[in-house]
């Protein structure tokens, strides 16, 4: 099975896949329930499922015949991951212009 | 752990010094990245760092100048991406500066994919622990 690969960003940028990991958060769901709250095709559901899977936010969980959805840390862990790598980067980035600063005021 | 990007910092300089290192190109490539900056809002530049495959960044960053008030406020559009033009992450910065104890204080704030990310990280605050709960009560 091929699974889709979509940046981080890219898979909570969508409303429904927010939604759906909205609804996850209060409970896990079985796909077929999830369905239900949302306006479209069943695959076009799968298909969201399917992505939140693949980027590590959710993981799915067979129970008898139905398919059951949890929330995972992973994807969580992926944007995290991202805020500190640009929290760090800014932190540097303004002290390097403070040392810039005070060197051009020792100059003149 | 943070869930926003937002920096202050005081500098024992005067703002119009401040100002020149955030507008003049080749005076924030000395502190934060070679670029084709231009003072202009409307104009599209780009910064120009190291890939970085862990972030799936491929070292281009594509800005656009939003708001310009000299001395004062500065803020561009900040998008990113794998390569080939691809954004994965759609952001903007805002730096402003506030003349302050003799010098300047500026404030940076990079979000737009943070404000985003906030709800996101609200569902995981709200459900994440209870789930956790119960999955080990599965188990």
């Amino acid at each position: 099975m091929q699974t889709q690969t979509l940046d981080t960003f890219q898979v909570i940028a969508d409303p429904s896949r927010r939604q759906m990991l909205m609804m996850l958060s209060k409970d896990s769901m079985t796909i077929n329930s999830l369905a239900e709250n949302f306006d479209m095709s069943r695959p076009a559901v799968s298909k969201h499922i399917k992505i939140l899977c693949g980027s590590g936010f959710i993981s799915i969980k067979d129970i008898g015949r139905e398919r059951h959805c949890t929330l995972k840390q992973d994807g969580f862990d992926e944007l995290q991951k991202f805020i500190d790598y640009f929290d760090k980067f800014w932190s540097s980035k303004l002290k390097k212009l403070e040392t810039l600063l005070n060197n051009k005021s020792k100059k003149k | 752990m943070s869930k926003s990007i937002k920096h202050t910092v005081h500098y024992s300089h005067k703002s119009k010094d401040v100002w020149e290192y955030l507008t003049k190109p080749e005076l924030i490539a000395q502190w934060l990245m070679p670029n084709d900056f231009k003072p202009i809002v409307g104009n599209e530049f780009q910064f120009r760092h190291s890939c970085l495959p862990e972030y799936n960044l491929d070292g281009i960053v594509y800005c656009k100048v939003l708001e310009i008030i000299p001395y004062k406020k500065l803020s561009y559009s900040w998008k990113a991406g794998p390569g080939e033009g691809k954004i994965s992450l759609d952001s903007i910065v805002t730096i402003t500066l506030i003349e302050k104890d003799n010098g300047t204080e500026l404030t940076l704030q990079h979000d737009g994919f943070t404000s985003l990310n906030n709800s996101v990280f609200a569902i995981m605050d709200a459900g994440w622990l209870k789930n956790i709960k119960k999955i080990n009560e599965l188990n």
